[in-house]
């Protein structure tokens, strides 16, 4: 077994860090923009550029509202996302365990 | 070993070892920044309530007959509710903060929360007219509100907290047969007891 059995869409820093961050949440719960950002240390055009990546691949959702004036996003995981990581980090595992 | 190169202006190569240490470090810092009840803070409470109670047992156990707690625990045990009510309220606003959905309280079970609060002070206060002798009793408190709590974890699926509030009802049962000073012991060292069983049990859910 190779690296090529690990998921290329995840298989990046920033990427694995924003899904393994709202993969901690539990299933259905969404966080914002804001809040992610903050926890995973990017810059806001930066963020948005691999969340859409994350998002055509339907490894994400986000939402936007508005409270007043202000715009809120908010991302969630969804269970395609979820079992995503979950077979990335089995592959990870069966990688390493073959070392 | 082949490497796979980061790719989304990542630069360099990024392994499976090293994607391995991220996604551990990354899981465990967002499950500690998630969560409205940390262990520090549960394992400090549990010291405070201890150190807390034990104070009103010291004063309270020889007292023939029993009067209750002296002037000079009340402000002891207000003070010790005052910063455990704003430190969980703290904690919990800053590590919810962004979250939405299931994570936060709901309306409805806030107002069962509270409603289960005044209720268990209601019932207390029945007995205690009926001359009901352990109507006052510290831990009488405890059920009212440690079945509601149970009832709320239970309709989460949150085992661990469902765990704890039958432990408050146990605590609450096993204190009506302590006496009324023997009542303020076992609160202190039950609710001690709890909360550092709570407080290992989510260290040891975060590290899993």
């Amino acid at each position: 077994m190779n690296d090529d059995a690990l998921d290329p869409l995840i298989h990046v820093p920033t990427r694995l860090k924003i899904v393994a961050t709202l993969a901690a949440l539990p299933d259905g719960d969404t966080l914002s923009f804001t809040r992610l950002q903050d926890m995973i240390g990017l810059t806001p055009g930066n963020l948005i550029i691999h969340l859409r990546k994350l998002e055509e691949a339907d490894y994400i959702s986000s939402e936007k509202s508005r409270n007043g004036t202000v715009s809120i996003t908010t991302v969630a995981l969804t269970g395609h996302g979820r079992e995503a990581l979950g077979a990335y980090t089995q592959a990870l595992r069966d990688l390493l365990g073959g070392l | 070993m082949n490497h796979t190169p980061g790719t989304a202006g990542d630069g360099g190569t990024f392994g499976p070892e090293q994607a391995a240490a991220l996604l551990d470090q990354t899981t465990q810092q967002a499950r500690r920044k998630f969560q409205p009840s940390p262990p520090w803070l549960l394992a400090t409470r549990a010291v405070m309530v201890l150190a807390a109670l034990v104070a009103i047992w010291l004063s309270v156990r020889g007292q023939h007959p029993y009067r209750g707690p002296t002037a000079a625990d009340i402000p002891v045990l207000v003070a010790f509710i005052v910063v455990n009510f704003a430190a969980t309220v703290a904690v919990r606003r800053r590590a919810t903060a962004g979250v939405s959905g299931r994570s936060r309280f709901s309306q409805g079970e806030i107002i069962v929360l509270v409603l289960a609060f005044a209720a268990a002070l209601v019932v207390m206060a029945v007995l205690g007219a009926a001359g009901v002798s352990f109507a006052w009793y510290p831990t009488s408190v405890l059920v009212i509100p440690g079945l509601a709590w149970a009832a709320i974890a239970a309709a989460r699926a949150n085992w661990l907290s469902f765990g704890t509030g039958l432990a408050l009802v146990v605590l609450g049962v096993v204190g009506a047969f302590a006496g009324p000073a023997g009542s303020w012991a076992v609160a202190a060292v039950g609710l001690c007891a709890v909360l550092l069983g709570e407080a290992a049990a989510i260290a040891w859910q975060q590290r899993a």
